[in-house]
């Protein structure tokens, strides 16, 4: 007999062994190439039509695909296709795009589809993704993207905004604009000419083809199940913490490129060329908010590649930016490049306060010392933002540097602030100031920036906020002022110029809902310009008139560095792409020697 | 010898006061003493802050956010403890940090024994349902780890509008703490005042037609008010300890200088070897926490006579 304290005892041991047994999430197969990431932030959802977020990038464009994609290696960047069979075949008018879809394209398989078999991809799912943005009632972010281009879209939309909820809705009602002649040919027109939109939307994972059964069967918790044709599948998502992806067994396998750039031969970039991708097992992403833990797991070898803490910069990087002794010793390499990214400190221009004080939001842009700014957070690494567009673009004005917009003026600072007190007929109220982020740096960060404001005599608030919160009240107008930026997906400005477009404010890319009739009616212009001299000139005037009405104050382009283990193969840094998984692979041999060599180096 | 034994056989027939009594046993303890001092040289810091702050003082311990050199400069003896990456004194902000740490440790006791006392008091001397429901209610907050629940408080009080005001930083703290940790002075009063209500001045006093509340707060609670000094004291570091935990895990103040988020930056700047901020934020918590717990005995074992251990 088992008295009361003994079964207590065995229930213990028992529950003991059972949450005991089962493989932890980083325990693999030795043999089982597995890459290893960091998230740095909680991800909102995978749902491509709803994302427009880096994060949720990173993870979706593993899972799904696009009509187009970027060459890995080629530079200048180029388009390719991808589920595509070759480029868009344009009208001579500009207006209509004929797109053949390759064959054999199978979603996941998925509980979704009859038998749990996913089913082969058709013309109709890109039509039905587009409709899907435009539907009202799904509040998209990625709606200011088909804004008024695509004949009969916003017809559609206006319908959806009579449906009463999104279950009403007929996905079978005819847009002029988005035919399928057959199953494998997409034919797109336009109201007008759009000559960036193979780069700027089909190449963009918000046009992934998303299966009608997955929205249907998975309803809201479509935004936790996505269901590609990607070279990965999501296999386990741990809200905030872990995700782990694993390949799609029904991915069609794609050739690693032949060619690249000049010198990729000799960096070992074409040493897998021709080899059918992806080459990894599985990709497993750990949310670490914090930049100390992630270093330290890099330095263990438990994460592949790291950007650079700046409380670590001294120990990786020497003054003469290069690679210190001891991460040669352990075999670590470094990749820098410009980042197609600006931040900056946003105006709401619907506030009241701000909106209608240019003196204030000058002030506020003048307060602030770039200079210092990036030599406390970046370590002197990141260039200061003169204005939106970042310097590797074509329509980069050079003298903008010299046209002082992000000029460190603080007496003339206060001198505006003195005019921008009358024009809002008093003293100033407390001024909020949005940082997504809780974490030390999140606070340093929003440290800074309040700072340098209340130097000239403003009172600032800093409101630090995590990063799903943040986005919600973003889209939602809320915010006074936030800290924010945008990373480019295209090799052309307009990507940094729609965010001030008036028709797409929040949710859509105008997070501060400026308005200038000017702009607009240039940006309108130049969007569907082929790309010259003439719309490069449109582009530097836009970007002019935005900057005089001072909507954000621009802060840095980053400039990345990016370390990463010996064992990472097939490393070359890409602007634009998100979905290169597929191409990177692991040198199991030299992930194990690593262990060797860390035993050696204590 | 006969003057000598006749003093204290004098005072016995006079009598004293327990708070008396306390207070003499008290002052002969050296070391309490010593602690008490520091006790209120931090009061008294934290007073001077805010005092300061109200009437604009120009004194350096408000201005903890000047820039007085370079970005992490290493101790020297201008900055005995150097300074932080915006270049501010680690010591200004040690300094300003006692203010909110203590405000903290106050407000949150306050706001429990606020709760506690008279809950503890109402089930010890009324029992019955009331007692069950008191009883349920503490049994089921203690039985939630008290971290996790200081948490979810300060997470679900965080920007939240209450009667018009909105609770931000320090108050989120402050409240978290103390809407959770009534429970034990709630525990020790309930049990003083059942054993207490039986007792012949409580009777007297009912004979006398005093009503429950009065009885309650006239008579009861003042013969058990030394636990609630006692628990007070004590439960103070702890309070303390719980700023710096929540200022740590980033619930606490953001933008004003506390101990808890100084070791929190000081933590990622480790690496970099900057370890002044660590060091002057853990010594001020050390003969804070220190001062406290010993004050805090001796507090204990001058009132207490049942608990004395000395």
């Amino acid at each position: 007999m088992i008295n009361r304290y003994g079964s207590i005892a065995l229930l213990l041991f028992v529950l003991v062994i059972i949450t005991g047994c089962g493989k932890s999430p980083s325990e693999t197969d030795k043999n089982e190439m597995v890459l290893r990431h960091i998230m740095p932030t909680k991800v909102r959802g995978l749902d491509p039509g709803d994302m427009r977020d880096r994060y949720s990038f990173t993870i979706g464009s593993q899972i799904f695909e696009t009509l187009y994609q970027y060459h890995f290696l080629k530079r200048p960047y180029e388009i390719v296709p991808l589920l595509a069979e070759e480029m868009p075949l344009v009208s001579d008018d500009l207006l209509t795009y004929t797109i053949k879809i390759q064959k054999g394209i199978f979603y996941q398989d998925d509980e979704c589809f009859a038998g749990g078999k996913g089913r082969e991809v058709q013309a109709d799912d890109f039509v039905y993704s587009l409709k899907r943005i435009a539907n009202i009632k799904y509040l998209s972010q990625n709606w200011s993207l088909f804004d008024d281009k695509i004949v009969g879209l916003d017809e559609f939309r206006e319908y959806t905004k009579g449906c009463e909820s999104e279950q009403g809705i007929d996905y079978s009602r005819a847009v002029e604009g988005l035919q399928t002649p057959d199953d494998y040919t997409l034919v797109i027109r336009l109201k007008k000419p759009w000559p960036q939109m193979v780069s700027t939307a089909l190449a963009d994972l918000s046009t992934a083809p998303v299966a009608r059964e997955a929205v249907d069967f998975y309803g809201k918790d479509i935004i936790s199940n996505p269901v590609g044709t990607g070279p990965f599948m999501l296999e386990q998502w741990r809200r905030g913490s872990y995700f782990e992806l694993v390949r799609n067994p029904n991915f069609r396998g794609e050739a690693y490129p032949l060619e690249g750039e000049p010198g990729d031969a000799e960096r070992g970039y074409l040493d897998d060329a021709g080899r059918i991708m992806p080459f990894a097992d599985k990709i497993i992403w750990t949310v670490i908010l914090e930049s100390q833990p992630a270093w330290f797991l890099f330095l263990e070898g438990k994460v592949d590649s790291s950007g650079i803490p700046k409380d670590n910069f001294g120990e990786a990087i020497t003054q003469n930016m290069q690679l210190t002794e001891s991460m040669h010793q352990r075999n670590i390499h470094l990749k820098t490049f410009l980042d197609p990214s600006t931040f900056w400190v946003g105006f709401n221009m619907l506030d009241s306060v701000l909106g209608k004080n240019k003196a204030l939001r000058l002030a506020i842009s003048r307060s602030i010392a770039r200079e210092k700014f990036i030599e406390l957070f970046s370590n002197n690494r990141d260039m200061v933002a003169h204005g939106m567009v970042v310097p590797l673009m074509d329509s980069y004005n050079p003298d903008i540097r010299d046209e002082g917009y992000s000029k460190y003026a603080p007496q003339e600072a206060k001198e505006l602030l003195k005019e921008a007190e009358k024009v809002h007929g008093g003293k100033l109220p407390v001024l909020k100031l949005a940082v997504p982020g809780t974490d030390t740096f999140a606070r340093q960060y929003g440290q800074f920036l309040v700072r340098q404001m209340t130097n000239i005599g403003l009172e600032v608030e800093a409101q630090y906020m995590d990063w799903p919160t943040y986005l919600e009240k973003m889209n939602g107008r809320s915010l006074q002022m936030f800290t924010s930026g945008a990373h480019a997906s295209i090799t052309d400005a307009q990507d940094f110029l729609q965010s001030f477009y008036s028709r797409n404010w929040a949710p859509g890319a105008n997070n501060f809902n400026y308005s200038n009739p000017e702009f607009d009616r240039l940006y309108e212009k130049a969007v569907v310009m082929l790309d010259g001299p003439e719309r490069r000139r449109l582009y530097r005037k836009m970007e002019k008139i935005a900057l005089d009405d001072c909507p954000a104050a621009f802060l840095n382009h980053r400039v990345a560095y990016v370390l990463h283990h010996d064992w990472y193969k097939n490393y070359k840094p890409h602007a634009f792409a998100y979905g290169l998984s597929k191409y990177r692979r692991i040198d199991l041999e030299k992930r194990q020697a690593y262990k060797d060599l860390l035993k050696k180096l204590k | 010898m006969t003057d000598t034994a006749t003093v204290p056989s004098l005072q016995a027939q006079k009598g004293r006061s327990l708070w008396t009594d306390g207070v003499r046993r008290l002052r002969r303890h050296r070391l309490a003493m010593l602690c008490f001092l520091i006790i209120v040289l931090y009061l008294s810091l934290a007073g001077f802050t805010y005092l300061a702050e109200i009437f604009d003082w120009d004194v350096n311990v408000v201005k903890w956010s000047e820039e007085v050199g370079e970005s992490y400069q290493r101790p020297t003896m201008k900055h005995p403890f150097g300074t932080d990456i915006f270049g501010q004194s680690v010591l200004r902000k040690t300094l300003y940090g006692a203010k909110t740490s203590i405000t903290v440790a106050l407000c949150a006791s306050l706001i429990s024994l606020a709760i506690g006392v008279p809950l503890g008091a109402v089930a010890g001397y009324f029992g019955g349902i009331i007692d069950e429901v008191v009883v349920w209610v503490y049994s089921t907050l203690s039985s939630i780890p008290y971290i996790l629940l200081i948490l979810a408080f300060a997470v679900v009080l965080q920007d939240k509008t209450f009667l018009g005001v909105k609770i931000t930083g320090i108050s989120t703290v402050y409240l978290a703490i103390g809407l959770t940790s009534w429970v034990g002075i709630c525990r020790l009063i309930r049990g003083e005042v059942i054993k207490r209500k039986q007792g012949d001045y409580v009777l007297a006093a009912r004979s006398y037609g005093c009503s429950a509340p009065a009885i309650i707060f006239r008579h009861l609670l003042p013969n058990v008010f030394h636990i609630v000094i006692i628990n007070f004291s004590l439960r103070f570091v702890g309070f303390i300890h719980a700023e710096v935990i929540l200022s740590f895990l980033g619930l606490g103040e953001a933008d004003r200088p506390s101990w808890g988020a100084m070791i929190n930056d000081a933590r990622i700047e480790l690496s970099r070897g900057v370890w002044w901020q660590m060091t002057a934020a853990t010594i001020a918590i050390f003969f804070l926490s220190l001062a406290l717990n010993i004050f805090g005995d001796a507090l204990r074992d001058s009132l207490d006579p049942k608990l004395r251990t000395r």
